[in-house]
């Protein structure tokens, strides 16, 4: 009754963010941070603080590309939002 | 003592509807509500992202951090309502 998070099924589903997330692991993906920075690239890994590991990075900044990063680091505290890529 | 609906219970209510949130600073989504945890990171589908300048970007499925959530308004954005 009190519990919020919605598990229609018990198990997580891709409508939850746990279940979003264990979706989208090797999908290319958009993460933008809190600053406006975009990393997109191929998502390795996330965890429950939203860090995320990334693999074929490339860095934008106002649209435009600034670096490539083979692999990267994002710590979970500055990430915005993270996007499945259509 | 009559029974009263607990906030995030209000937004369980809206999975599978249109919501908009407003976010810390002056950025705004909106999209669908298809789930949301306990820190009212969400994800949404089919979203709008605003930007403080009024640039849209559209997205088709997010997992919005809830750390700079501010406010959740069920129903979505309302029609003309960002330009």
């Amino acid at each position: 009754m009190s519990a919020p998070a919605p598990a229609p099924n018990g198990a997580a589903d891709a409508r939850d963010p746990s279940g979003f997330l264990s979706e989208i692991i090797g999908a290319p993906v958009t993460v933008k941070l809190n600053s406006g920075v975009v990393y997109k690239g191929e998502l390795q890994s996330v965890d429950g603080y939203m860090n995320i590991a990334l693999e074929q990075t490339k860095e934008l900044v106002d649209g435009k590309l600034r670096r490539n990063y083979g692999d990267a680091f994002v710590r979970g505290n500055n990430v915005m939002y993270i996007s499945a890529d259509s | 003592m009559a029974t009263q609906l607990l906030p995030l219970e209000l937004i369980d209510r809206c999975v599978g509807s249109p919501i908009w949130v407003i976010m810390k600073g002056d950025k705004e989504f909106s999209g669908t509500l298809l789930g949301f945890d306990d820190f009212v990171n969400m994800v949404l589908e089919n979203v709008t992202e605003y930007d403080y300048s009024g640039a849209q970007t559209k997205l088709p499925k997010i997992l919005l951090n809830g750390n700079n959530v501010c406010m959740l308004i069920p129903g979505g954005m309302p029609e003309g309502n960002e330009s």
